[in-house]
Parts: C-alpha cells; sequence; structure tokens
C-alpha cells in the first residue's frame, strides 16, 4: 500500500483521473483556471524559477561524481521534477529528450500496479532502461526516486545519464550490432533498485558482473540517485515555505501555464496549415562479420513526415507511410519519439517561459502501429533508435522552419540536425584491463544553415543542445587510442546561400592494446540522411571509414616523415593512402571488423548540416574566408559556388567579384539549359515506375510502405497515375 | 511590446544585420508586427505590383492576382494557383549519375545514384534554385506546404482575407 497519497485516492486512479479531466476540458488535470498565477504573477514566476534552480544545481552536481566523460565532459545527463502522477514541472539543461520519457516511466509503474508490489515508500529508488517503459535506449538508464512530505507523496525526482556501456552484444553504449532486444545488453525494466536512500549491493553486483566497464554505470547511478536527493531535499524545503495546498495547485498550473504557453507560441511564431517533409536511412551489413541473417542485410527506408499545425495552435506530426520494424537496432519506441519532439520544441519554441511536460501535451504524434516508430513487438531492438529519431526530428526542424520564414521570423529558422554516427569500442584498455566505451565526441556535428546565417560548425547535435565534444586528453585517458588529427571536413556543410555548419574528422593511433573491437552505430549508408531547404542542398553524409591495419606509422615517424592527420579530399585516393603503408581498408556503411591492435590507424568523419538558398547567391567574400580557413575547398568554390578566387599578395584566396558575377550569370544559364519542365520529367519517369525499373532494396520499400499505408499508396498512385499495388505488390490481398 | 523598424526588419531578411544585434533580437521576446513589416519588405524587393499574402521560401510569394491567389518568384514568374505545388511548373535537373552529384560534392563520399537522386526545381524565368529534394528513385514530389491562408488571416492576424 502507497503511504497515505496526495489525496483519499489511490495514485492509480488519481492518474486516470487526471487523464479523464484532460479529456473533458482540454485543460491539463482540469486546470481551467490559472488562479495562482493570476493572484500573483510574480511569486509564480519566482517559484518556478527555484525549481529549476534546484534541477540545474543538482545535475552540476552530479556530474562531479560521475566517473564517465560523457557526463563529465559531455554532459549526457538531464534531471527534472515530476508530479505525483508522473508529469514534469520543471527540468535542467542536458539530455532534455528524456524529461518526458522518464514521465513514461513513472506513469507506467503507476499504471502497473506498484502501489501495491514492489510497493513505493518514501526513500526508493526505481531505474529503468527499457524503451518500451520509457526511455530512448538502453543505455539511457534512469532513476526516480518518490517525493513524500510529511507521509504524502508530493512528486518524483529523476534523472538520466547515456551510459557509455551497455553490455551488449557489441562494446559501448549503443549497441549496433543488437538485431532483438536479447542482445541489447543489460536491462533494467521498471526495478526498484535501491531502499532508504541506498542502491542495492546486490543490484551494484549483477551491474558489475554484466558491464564492460561497470565503473561508469555505478558511479553513474550514485550522481543520478544524489541529485534525485538533492532536488527531493530541496522540493521538501520549498513546500515547508509555501504549504502543500500550494505546492499541489502550482505545480500543475505550472503544466497548463507550459501547454497554454505553446499552443501561444505556435499561434505567434507560425502559419497554420500541412507541412510535408521526408528523408531516407540506409544500412549496408552484407557481408559484415556478425550479423544473423534475420531480415534483409541492406535496406533503405523512407521517413515521411506530414505536420499540421491547426488554428488552436496544435502541432500534428503524422509518419504514416514509413517503414515496418526490422531485425536490426534502428527501431524506436512511441516513449523514444515522443522525447525526440520534446527535446526538439524545447531548442525551437520553449525557449523562454515554463518549459515542461505542458509543451508536448500541445502537441500530437500519430506514429502507425508496426512500423519502426511504433513496432507492434516488444521483442525488437532500439539499440540505436537515434539512426531515425535524429534524420526525422531533422526533417521536423525544416517543417517547423518553413513556418517560421513564412511568419517573418527568418532569424529562427533552421535547417535542423543530423545524424551524428557514434564510435563504439571495447576491449583491452592501454592498462592492460577490459574496457568498453563509447566515444562521445560525435556531439558537436555541424548544424543545418539558418535562414540568415551559416549553420554552427562542430557546435551542434539533436539531442543536447548544450553541445560539446570533450577534451582529447580525456578522451584519451579513457582508450587505448591517440589521436594523430582532428580537423574540420571541408565541404561538410551542405551547399547555399548559407551553408551547413561543417563537421570534424578524427584519425587515431591504435595504442598499448592487442585487442580493440571498433563499431560505428547511427551510420547512414548510400543516402543522405538530411536535407537543405529553401534551394540549399544536403550535406554530404555517406562517409566511408577508413583505416590502415598494420601501418609503418612508428617507422615514418622515426624518420621524421610526414604522416597523414586527415582522409584529405581526394574522394578517391586517401591521404593515408598516399602517405602511410599497410593494409587499407575502405568500408561503406557501418564499421564491423576484426579488432584492431597497436599500430593501426582508424578514422572517423561527423556529419555536417543542409544548406539554406541558392548557391549562387552566397557572399563571395564569406567564401573566400571559408577556403582560407579549411571549411571548403577551391574546387567546391569554383564549381558549386561560382566564385571566382584569386590569390592576394601573400598568396590567401580573394573573392574577384567581377568574375564571380559573370560565371554565375552562365551558370544560371546552364541550369537552365539543362532543366526540363517538371511536366516533362514526370512523364519520362513514368515508364521505368510502370517497370518498377528500380534498385531492389528501392522497390522493396515501395512494397513495404504499400502495405502498411493506404495514403502511401494513394498518393504514390495519384501522382504517377498508376496502380502502385499492382507494381510493387502483385498478388497481395488490397 | 517588442517592435522593430522596417529597416532593421529589412536588414535581418537579407542577412546583412551584424550578428551581434541579430543575436539581441533572437533572445529578445518576438515582435508581434513582424508578419507585415516582413511581407512591406519583401514587397519592395519585387518589381511587380500583386500584393504578397505569404512568403514560403526564400524568393517565393503566395500574392493577389486579381481574382487569384498564385504563387510567384521574385522575379515575377507564377507557378499558378497556390494551392497546387509550384513544383509541378518549375523546371528541374536531376542528378542521379556519379557524374552529375559529383558536381555538387567533388570532394565527399557520394550516395548510390540507385538508392538516391538531387532533383532540382528552378524558376524556368530566371533560373533561381527555389528547392532541393534529396529522394530515392520513383518517390513522388512533395507538396511541402499548404498553408491554410484563410485561417491565418482570419483567426491569428485578425484581418480576414477579401472572399
Ligand atoms: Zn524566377
Amino acid at each position: 500500500m502507497l503511504d497515505k497519497p496526495a489525496s483519499a485516492m489511490r495514485l492509480r486512479e488519481r492518474l486516470l483521473d487526471s487523464e479523464r479531466l484532460m479529456d473533458e476540458t482540454g485543460c491539463y488535470d482540469g486546470i481551467t483556471e490559472l488562479s495562482l498565477r493570476n493572484q500573483d504573477p510574480l511569486k509564480f514566476e519566482t517559484l518556478h524559477t527555484k525549481l529549476r534552480a534546484y534541477c540545474v544545481s543538482a545535475r552540476e552536481m552530479a556530474r562531479r561524481i560521475s566517473a564517465s566523460p560523457g557526463v563529465r565532459e559531455v554532459g549526457e545527463m538531464v534531471v527534472a521534477i515530476y508530479t505525483p502522477e508522473g508529469d514534469a514541472i520543471a527540468l535542467s539543461n542536458g539530455i532534455m529528450v528524456h524529461v518526458h520519457t522518464m514521465s513514461r516511466f513513472i506513469k507506467w509503474m503507476i499504471k502497473n500496479g506498484y502501489e501495491d508490489n514492489p510497493r513505493i515508500r518514501e526513500g526508493d529508488i526505481f531505474a529503468n532502461n527499457d524503451a518500451f517503459i520509457g526511455t530512448v535506449q538502453v543505455p539511457d538508464v534512469m532513476d526516480v526516486v518518490p517525493i513524500f512530505y510529511e507521509g504524502t507523496l508530493v512528486g518524483w525526482a529523476g534523472a538520466v545519464c547515456h551510459e557509455l556501456e551497455a553490455g551488449g552484444i557489441t562494446p559501448g553504449g549503443d549497441v549496433c550490432l543488437a538485431q532483438e532486444r536479447f542482445t541489447e545488453g543489460l536491462f533494467v525494466c521498471a526495478e526498484k533498485i535501491g531502499e532508504n536512500d541506498e542502491i542495492r549491493r546486490d543490484y551494484v553486483i549483477r551491474c558489475e558482473r554484466n558491464l564492460r566497464m561497470p565503473i561508469y554505470w555505478v558511479l553513474d547511478e550514485k550522481a543520478k540517485v544524489a541529485s534525485c536527493i538533492d532536488m527531493r531535499e530541496s522540493v521538501k524545503q520549498l513546500i515547508s515555505e509555501i504549504g502543500l495546498d500550494c505546492w499541489m495547485q502550482v505545480s500543475k498550473e505550472f503544466i497548463e501555464e507550459g501547454r497554454r504557453a505553446q499552443l501561444a507560441r505556435t499561434r505567434q511564431l507560425t502559419v497554420p496549415g500541412i507541412y510535408r517533409g521526408h528523408t531516407f536511412y540506409g544500412h549496408v551489413t552484407a557481408g559484415k562479420p556478425g550479423f544473423q541473417p534475420l531480415g534483409d542485410p541492406d535496406w533503405l527506408y523512407n521517413i515521411p513526415i506530414e505536420m499540421e499545425i491547426g488554428t488552436d495552435g496544435k502541432i500534428t506530426m503524422d509518419f504514416e507511410g514509413t517503414q515496418p520494424w526490422g531485425y536490426h537496432s534502428m527501431n524506436c519506441t512511441p516513449a523514444g519519439m515522443d522525447g525526440g519532439m520534446f527535446v526538439t520544441l524545447t531548442q525551437h519554441m520553449n525557449f523562454e517561459g515554463l518549459v515542461n511536460d505542458g509543451a508536448w501535451m500541445a502537441t500530437e504524434l500519430k506514429l502507425p502501429h508496426g512500423t519502426w516508430t511504433n513496432p507492434d513487438n516488444e521483442m525488437v531492438a532500439t539499440a540505436t533508435s537515434w539512426a531515425l529519431l535524429l534524420p526525422a526530428y531533422g526533417v521536423f526542424q525544416r517543417l517547423l522552419s518553413r513556418s517560421f520564414v513564412a511568419r517573418g521570423y527568418v532569424e529562427e529558422a533552421f535547417v535542423g540536425q543530423v545524424n551524428s554516427p557514434m564510435i563504439e569500442m571495447g576491449g583491452e584498455s592501454q592498462y592492460g584491463t577490459p574496457f568498453g566505451m563509447a566515444h562521445f565526441e560525435c556531439a558537436a556535428a555541424g548544424s543545418g544553415a539558418l535562414a540568415i546565417k551559416d549553420g554552427l560548425d562542430t557546435a551542434y547535435v539533436g539531442w543536447n543542445p548544450e553541445s560539446d565534444m570533450g577534451n582529447i586528453e580525456v578522451w584519451e585517458q579513457s582508450m587505448p587510442m591517440v589521436y594523430i588529427g582532428r580537423s574540420i571536413v571541408p565541404n561538410s556543410g551542405g551547399a547555399g546561400k548559407y551553408r551547413g555548419g561543417c563537421s570534424f574528422v578524427s584519425t587515431w593511433l591504435i595504442n598499448k592494446t592487442s585487442h580493440l573491437r571498433l563499431h560505428t552505430s547511427e551510420h547512414s549508408s548510400r543516402v543522405f540522411d538530411n536535407g537543405g531547404m529553401c534551394g540549399g542542398y544536403p550535406a554530404p553524409t555517406c562517409q566511408k571509414h577508413r583505416a590502415v591495419r598494420n601501418s609503418n606509422i612508428h617507422e615514418l615517424a622515426a624518420k621524421g616523415e610526414p604522416l597523414a592527420h586527415a582522409p584529405g579530399t581526394d574522394p578517391h585516393v586517401s591521404d593515408y593512402e598516399r602517405n602511410i603503408a599497410g593494409d587499407h581498408v575502405v568500408v561503406e556503411g557501418p564499421y564491423i571488423t576484426a579488432p584492431h591492435k597497436e599500430g593501426d590507424i582508424f578514422s572517423h568523419s561527423y556529419n555536417g548540416g543542409g544548406g539554406y538558398g541558392d548557391v549562387l547567391e552566397r557572399d563571395p567574400v564569406k567564401t573566400a574566408w571559408d577556403v582560407e580557413n579549411g571549411f571548403l575547398t577551391r574546387e567546391a568554390a569554383d564549381q558549386v559556388f561560382g566564385i571566382v578566387l584569386k590569390d592576394d599578395a601573400e598568396g590567401y584566396p580573394l573573392a574577384d567579384i567581377d568574375a564571380t558575377v559573370k560565371r554565375r550569370a552562365a551558370m544560371r544559364k546552364e541550369r537552365l539549359a539543362k532543366a526540363i519542365p517538371v511536366a516533362d520529367w514526370i512523364a519520362a519517369e513514368r515508364g521505368r515506375i510502370e517497370k518498377a525499373d528500380f534498385a531492389p532494396e528501392v522497390r522493396k520499400m515501395y512494397a513495404s510502405a504499400i502495405k502498411l499505408s493506404s495514403r502511401f499508396t494513394r498518393d504514390f498512385s495519384d501522382f504517377w497515375n498508376v496502380d502502385a499495388r499492382s507494381i510493387f505488390t502483385p498478388g497481395a490481398k488490397p | 511590446m517588442t517592435s522593430y523598424s522596417k529597416e532593421i526588419i529589412r536588414d535581418l531578411a537579407s542577412g546583412q544585420l551584424p550578428w551581434p544585434q541579430t543575436r539581441r533580437i533572437m533572445s529578445a521576446y518576438k515582435d508581434d508586427d513582424r508578419f507585415f513589416k516582413m511581407v512591406a519588405v519583401y514587397q519592395d524587393r519585387v518589381a511587380w505590383n500583386d500584393p504578397i499574402l505569404l512568403p514560403v521560401s526564400d524568393h517565393l510569394f503566395i500574392c493577389q492576382s486579381g481574382d487569384e491567389r498564385i504563387t510567384r518568384c521574385e522575379c515575377g514568374h507564377s507557378f499558378g494557383d497556390y494551392r497546387k505545388n509550384w513544383k509541378l511548373k518549375a523546371a528541374i535537373h536531376v542528378r542521379n549519375t556519379e557524374e552529375t552529384l559529383r558536381e555538387i560534392y567533388p570532394n565527399s563520399d557520394l550516395p548510390d545514384p540507385e538508392w538516391m537522386e538531387i532533383r532540382e526545381f528552378i524558376c524556368p524565368q530566371c533560373g533561381t534554385l527555389h528547392e532541393v529534394e534529396a529522394a530515392a528513385p520513383g518517390y513522388p514530389i512533395v507538396h511541402d506546404f499548404e498553408p491554410d491562408l484563410e485561417g491565418f488571416y482570419r483567426d491569428w492576424l485578425g484581418k480576414p482575407l477579401q472572399p
């Protein structure tokens, strides 16, 4: 039995009642009047600011307990305070994607009878990393503690850290080789892991015996519990000052205010209507070791999104037409999809005012059952669901940005996030001990362009607005590799009037180990998984991996000869191949190979963002600066941007404005000469459609979308004036 | 209430406003009179007289043209009824070979043209590149935006459009 719930009603009934009130009144928990806010708006704001301060300081304190460079350096953590029913009232900065996933976790426990067994008592600690209960992926381990005030449950404090090692089939956090739930790593399924503010010894032992690098996970647990206790005590102190009745009322008004503010902001910043966009994700694993033959080794998924903004200010996002779930790690649960929506909203619309679950309540996600956005099978793997989330919410950002441009708020338009592929590793460390970790420098990708300026270079990632790549020296302490290069990738931002932000590439020398497993996750292959906007091009995100086994780098270094510190700008021959002898490896798509050993070289590049506007309008002076600083090659400046550069007296690139104007006029003419009317193109393509003359993966993609979605089938058939069903799914029942 | 001069909005739209000032605008409460000021800035930019009702891309506007509402390029070219997808009246250049993709991505690893093509939607009159789609071959052209123009003017701007 729960110890004295806030009302006479049991928590489960209270939660259902709260949902009923929302349905009936349209307002959170039936709060139709913001009476405390109206009585004293200043006090209202002050109280919320206090709650936010509790969260921010609890997170900062906890980051200093953690041992993980992911949490300490990169800030892969978030904390929040919830109502007894599990709705977020206030949150910290950090990986805000999890504020709403934790809400789902709390509600799941309430709905599943946790009041009776295992019971919810003061001092209890509950943990979860099961995405079907409420998180994104296994490494996102969340802890919550109930907040009791004089015996009454008055809320919850929660914290999430992204773990660098999850004990799955491949080392690291994002277990790229997981093809089913059973290979994703150590699951903690809404489990009571502690009592009386203490984590149970048997739980710690389970972690120690099932993880490759338990120190990260276990110390992160301690950090999270410390932050929860800190927030809990702060909230109790606050209640002792303002009274329990005031707390119970004001915490709900904060959420209702958040909901209303989100609707108002949509009406203020956007234009109502229907917005559409899409992106794609490609996966190439044929012939790679370790993959079980459970599904197609190579596949292409479409991610179409239709966003509707109603005149009431509600935003609805519909993923109809996307692909079924598969035997791979890139599926996502509704909790993860919710989280992606939440973190995107916090960046684009909720940058002021009360940020909490109210914003999420002013939106709706339509996730077709059975697709990789909402699998109808809870055995599927979701270990790398960011592979879906980042491209999908990049589309959402472009759709929202179209509405900002239409409304005149051009400074808010942003071409959006891209996938930021990760490196996972494990084996024997440089200290001769077993180890495993994820490298988190990926949290500093290039962003999409803005409608008024270039994107951010190496300073943005969708899941954490507080982007940080961490210090090289700290990463080197944690892994048996040393950096021999970390540099900007020229042309990695999509071209446009404003270019996308550029990404970087790292090159490592494997050091002091005879067994290092390196894998990459969330890496799209054969297609760009992002787009440009208003004439901007997508960023080139199909990078291959380049490695050198048995390299002669130590001999070169001994002789003082030049090494290679980056792949270079020749897509056909890398600088590694030019300067370093050894067995050269080029891998398309996820990097999964036999272990590396000392003396090998490995490189990995991250993604830039899409461009905005017509490339022929780009500022030639900025372009000269880009070339000088390695963000753009001369070749691209000339051939893509139409900018003629000459050298100044000291050999630096200088834009020749007159020659550029002439060259661009010629390029515009050339463009028109090459282009044909869209109607002619459609007529010409139609024959190819009728014959389904596509690569097998493309045909399969259409067949799957047609089987799952009557709308996709209708739209496809109408557009091409064909019967899509008979072309792609002959013999199937309509 | 926050409000900026038309000159500031003009410079903001053209990317000419100094960054510290832009940054202050981004951080401040939004100026609620922005929409009509921005429309006025665009109206000054175009050589034609049809009143602009809504910007829909960097150089595309929905405007009132006699009894019709059409999508018009900054150069004046009409893409027809605004409720129809303007892309269907555009010129297109598709990059679906390694050679043509290489023109845009000279130093990068390329997508597989069998899996993805780049479609450029171009104004047939002035050659402006209005939109780029990266899509699998055979994927229907996307209708990016169907604004609820009436609802917007009536419910959000409080200035219903004349029928
Ligand atoms: Zn034009």
